[in-house]
């Protein structure tokens, strides 16, 4: 598989402009470079400004209006512009050294990685069998974010007002709901939280292993519960009031719960209680008025299955206008490693994260994954620059006992809950399930630093059958080509072509031998590379001989025709070969992968050439001479055999 | 064994039919560059080709139903070398290769789909590599005339670059017109840009091997006329012309025929331009040094110019 991946500066622009000033002007200026610097190599940075200038300026922004360095009195559009500047050049840098450590992760065999120009990455994956997971893999866009964990009243409310929504549509497009749909709404949300509660235990019996677990899991978070009193109060004793499936058989009710919560019967909630001995949680329904949930923590769980439906739904724009602005939700990367053990199943957690990160990946200098040496239990030790350890301390203080997520490209890798303040940078995450997890961890730190996203632009990949194919098929015209030129050389030269023939193939070998040298694998391009040398190879002897017979004929003895041969033929032979090889060079600079390929062949071959052709048939030739060889027959007629 | 030996043809004396022949092509060649167009190839286009073995023979039509049928317009169908493998070839770049695959598993399950290979070039990609396939040749033509220049004479540089614009524009006629009646695949992508560069090598090669014998004779038959040493020197280098043409066409003619689809475009751009290369050597390469000695340094280049006084007028 051979890839090129570039940095989406544009991506990057946009990433660094302060979210909460970001506006339609904002966007429409993106846009539009996006859509630009799709079709030109002019610098991204470039285009942007130019576009800033004629879009957003004319508006009254300046770059100041979207982007923060920090401190105020110092900001200047010169400032923001190398800034900008600089991050971009460095991207590319970051992407690589991520690159390479993804691909040393995924365990393959001499991949090769090279920076093209200022923003390319060139990438050679031989063996690569599953190329959608490598492409995941490169195009990933590692953006590491330490977000802070909300998964309080307000998404839980959120998520009641989805269902509601959701359940509502349904019923009005069945035409059970008329257009008041307020008056209906009160009784709507008024369900049975036993009945709920039951239903969702009923569900959640594969999960139900999950809870014991996650109670344990849960005994780090300490959380001040001052709700509880109140949850007690208001979660259990609802049912009587105001059941609306009251008198209905459980079969009914179980589905009429199901119709009015089509968003929230696709996960499984939980409120972390405070039972003295750290959290435990219990699950909840969503049959509350929505004032009446209880203040505190809460976890969200969902099985593998119905991720793609709470996925959809997410995306929806009225969906996503529900969703307070400050929060996003994300869920964690892998499936809970435990649950998945026990019942095989995939259960993801899934957290309401405060879409403003607290600090960024950049930040993160070092991340290391090992034992605790007081529990041996896994854990990861991250490092973070001077700069990065203020503000973490910072952070850390502000948010004591709370939990802070590790997101990369939005997707929760650990969300461990801040113990102390943390002062000069070295934290310390516990809490993995097993080695592999820690490991992972370290990795996502590791590839936190990259700013900008990367895209696959070119991408080849030769299946296994036709790479075989046609390699077989290069291989056998190579061989018959070999031969004919071998049976032509012996046909026309004879002793000559004897020892030509013999550097021909001493060529071939060592063109092999330096190919494997370099790392390189022989691919089509490189076969055919090969069998240009072998028709070029003989061309050099061809001369020497060529000139040898007419030293000959001129009435030379044979010793000095040879020495005269060699010696003419020489200046032909660089000469010709030096400005193959200069188009051999300038193909490697220009071409991409299968080029330099060939070229690179083309490029030993001529070298190769003028070794084995100048230097190695020449010995042979005098090695016959000096064991005393009166003639030498280099195909030139009987009378003139000296 | 020996083809030629002694040989004495005259070969520069018929320049001038040579000459207008070669301009005439030439003109076509560029006529035809511009009318017929340069089909490029998925490397300088930019988009996604796959290609597909199927297990048994089917029509391209079938295969563009397909396509179609999951929205996906304006796809191409190509056969890729046997009756059961076809290239297809779209605009999109994003997710083609995983839709169109997904396509031919529902709708032409009965053939058993398999992706031989894929190739994915962005249209930005596309349109660079196009500009650096350009630059590279340029580059290359630059960087071998001043070589040649360094070596032997300014003339022989630019000679020698005349010789290689010939062939260049002559293999892309050839190439262009091949391509146009189906009879070899040869839409312009990196193999054939490499064959072509290749060409421009071998061309020069094949040119500096005559100017070298050139270079030599010069100097050791003092008093020739320029016409004759031109004359002598093909002559005297005509075996080693031959023979080295002959095993590089052998190896090529080899590749165009045993050497399967990826290669034999390459071979075939590689061999036209190698013909040509040779001719180009004798015809233009040294005939141009001739001109140049005769027409800008005003030397005489034949015994006999009274004889044959349209030489002195001779435009080539």
């Amino acid at each position: 598989m051979y890839v090129t991946l570039e940095c989406d500066i544009v991506k990057l622009i946009e990433e660094s402009a302060q979210r909460e000033s970001v506006d339609d002007i904002f966007s429409e200026v993106i846009d539009k470079t996006r859509q630009e610097a799709k079709m030109t190599d002019e610098s991204v940075l470039d285009i942007f400004l130019n576009n800033f200038n004629k879009i957003a300026r004319p508006r009254g922004k300046s770059l100041i209006s979207y982007f923060d360095i920090g401190d105020m009195r110092e900001a200047s559009e010169d400032k923001i512009i190398e800034r900008l500047k600089n991050n971009s050049e460095n991207a590319i840098d970051q992407a690589q050294e991520v690159i390479r450590q993804r691909i040393d992760k995924y365990g393959i065999s001499e991949p090769t990685i090279q920076k093209q120009g200022s923003r390319r990455i060139m990438l050679e994956l031989p063996g690569v069998n599953n190329e959608v997971e490598m492409r995941q893999l490169l195009q990933t866009t590692a953006r590491l974010e330490f977000n802070l964990v909300k998964n309080n009243k307000e998404i839980v409310k959120t998520f009641a007002k989805i269902d509601k929504l959701l359940s509502d549509k349904a019923k009005r497009a069945k035409g059970l709901l008329p257009d008041s749909i307020s008056a209906a709404s009160s009784t709507m949300t008024q369900d049975s939280s036993n009945l709920a509660n039951k239903d969702s235990a009923k569900s959640t019996k594969d999960i139900a292993t999950k809870d014991k677990k996650k109670s344990k899991k849960d005994n780090k978070s300490e959380i001040k519960d001052t709700a509880k009193t109140a949850s007690a109060d208001s979660v259990k004793p609802a049912a009587d009031t105001s059941d609306p499936y009251a008198g209905l058989s459980d079969q009914e009710k179980s589905k009429r719960y199901y119709e009015d919560h089509p968003f929230t019967t696709l996960f499984q909630s939980y409120y972390v209680t405070d039972d003295g001995r750290g959290g435990r949680s219990q699950p909840i329904a969503y049959s509350l008025p929505l004032e009446q949930y209880p203040e505190g923590e809460y976890n969200f769980i969902i099985p593998e299955q119905t991720l793609k439906k709470f996925n959809n739904i997410m995306a929806r724009p009225e969906i996503k206008a529900l969703i307070p602005f400050d929060l996003k939700i994300a869920r964690e990367a892998k499936p809970d490693p435990r649950v998945e053990k026990q019942s095989k199943q995939k259960i993801y957690n899934f957290y309401a994260l405060k879409r403003e990160p607290e600090i960024t990946g950049e930040y993160v200098t070092e991340a290391r994954a090992t034992f605790d040496p007081n529990s041996n239990q896994p854990m990861v030790l991250m490092g973070m620059n001077s700069e990065g350890a203020d503000k973490w301390g910072r952070i850390t203080g502000a948010n004591l006992k709370k939990r802070i997520a590790i997101v990369l490209d939005d997707q929760v890798y650990s969300a461990p809950t801040v113990q102390s303040k943390i002062l000069g940078g070295s934290s310390q995450i516990t809490g993995m399930a097993n080695v592999e997890e820690a490991r992972l961890l370290e990795i996502v730190l590791k590839a936190g630093a990259l700013k900008a996203p990367v895209q696959i632009i070119e991408e080849r990949v030769v299946g296994p059958s036709l790479g075989e194919d046609s390699i077989n098929s290069g291989l056998l015209a190579s061989g018959i080509a070999l031969l004919m030129v071998v049976f032509f050389m012996l046909i026309y030269y004879v002793k000559g072509g004897l020892v030509a023939n013999i550097s021909v193939i001493l060529n071939v070998i060592l063109i092999l031998a330096i190919l494997s040298a370099f790392g390189g694998t022989l691919t089509l391009p490189g076969i055919s590379g090969i069998i240009l040398t072998i028709g070029m190879a003989v061309d050099a002897n061809v001369l020497i001989f060529e000139r040898i017979r007419e030293e000959l004929y001129k009435g030379r003895s044979l010793k000095s025709a040879i020495d005269e041969g060699f010696k003419h033929a020489l200046s032909a032979i660089l000469d010709s070969n030096i400005t193959t090889f200069i188009t051999g060079l300038i193909l490697y600079f220009f071409g991409t992968g299968p080029i330099q390929g060939f070229a690179l062949t083309l490029m030993i071959g001529i070298i190769a050439t003028l070794f084995t052709q100048i230097v190695v048939s020449r010995a042979m030739i005098e090695i016959s001479l000096i064991r005393g060889a009166t003639s030498y027959n280099f195909g030139q007629p009987k009378t003139l055999n000296i | 064994m020996q083809f030629f030996h002694g040989t004495n043809i005259d070969f520069v004396g018929k320049r001038k039919f040579f000459v207008t022949i070669s301009t005439l092509i030439n003109i076509a060649g560029i006529l035809a560059i511009f009318l017929i167009g340069i089909e490029f190839g998925i490397d300088f286009e930019g988009g996604t080709e796959i290609a597909y073995q199927f297990s048994k023979p089917l029509h391209a039509d079938v295969i563009r139903n397909a396509v179609d049928k999951i929205g996906i317009r304006g796809s191409e169908i190509k056969s890729f070398g046997k009756e059961n493998q076809f290239l297809v070839r779209v605009k999109e770049t994003d997710n083609a290769q995983v839709k169109i695959t997904e396509a031919f598993n529902k709708y032409l399950v009965d053939y058993k789909p398999t992706v031989l290979k894929v190739d994915k070039i962005g249209p930005k990609i596309g349109k660079e590599l196009r500009g650096q396939a350009f630059l590279a040749v340029l580059i290359s033509i630059i960087a071998i005339m001043l070589y040649i220049a360094f070596r032997f004479e300014f003339t022989y540089g630019f000679g020698a670059v005349i010789a290689l614009v010939h062939d260049v524009i002559l293999t892309f006629l050839v190439v262009i017109v091949v391509n146009k009646l189906g009879w070899i695949d040869l839409e312009f992508n990196q193999s054939i840009l490499a064959a072509m560069l290749t060409v421009v090598g071998f061309s020069v090669n094949d040119t500096v091997i005559i100017f070298d014998r050139i270079r030599e004779n010069k100097d050791k038959m003092k008093g020739i006329p320029f016409l004759k040493l031109v004359n002598v020197s093909v002559n005297e280098t005509l075996s080693r012309t031959f023979n080295t043409v002959l095993t590089v066409v052998l190896v090529l003619l080899t590749i165009v025929l045993l050497g399967g689809p990826v290669l034999q475009g390459f071979a075939f751009t590689m061999l036209i331009g190698i013909i040509t290369g040779t001719y180009s050597s004798i015809y233009i390469a040294s005939v141009f040094v001739l001109w140049y000695m005769h027409s800008v340094k005003k030397i005489q280049i034949d015994y006999e110019p009274d004889k044959k006084p349209e030489l002195k007028t001779a435009k080539v």
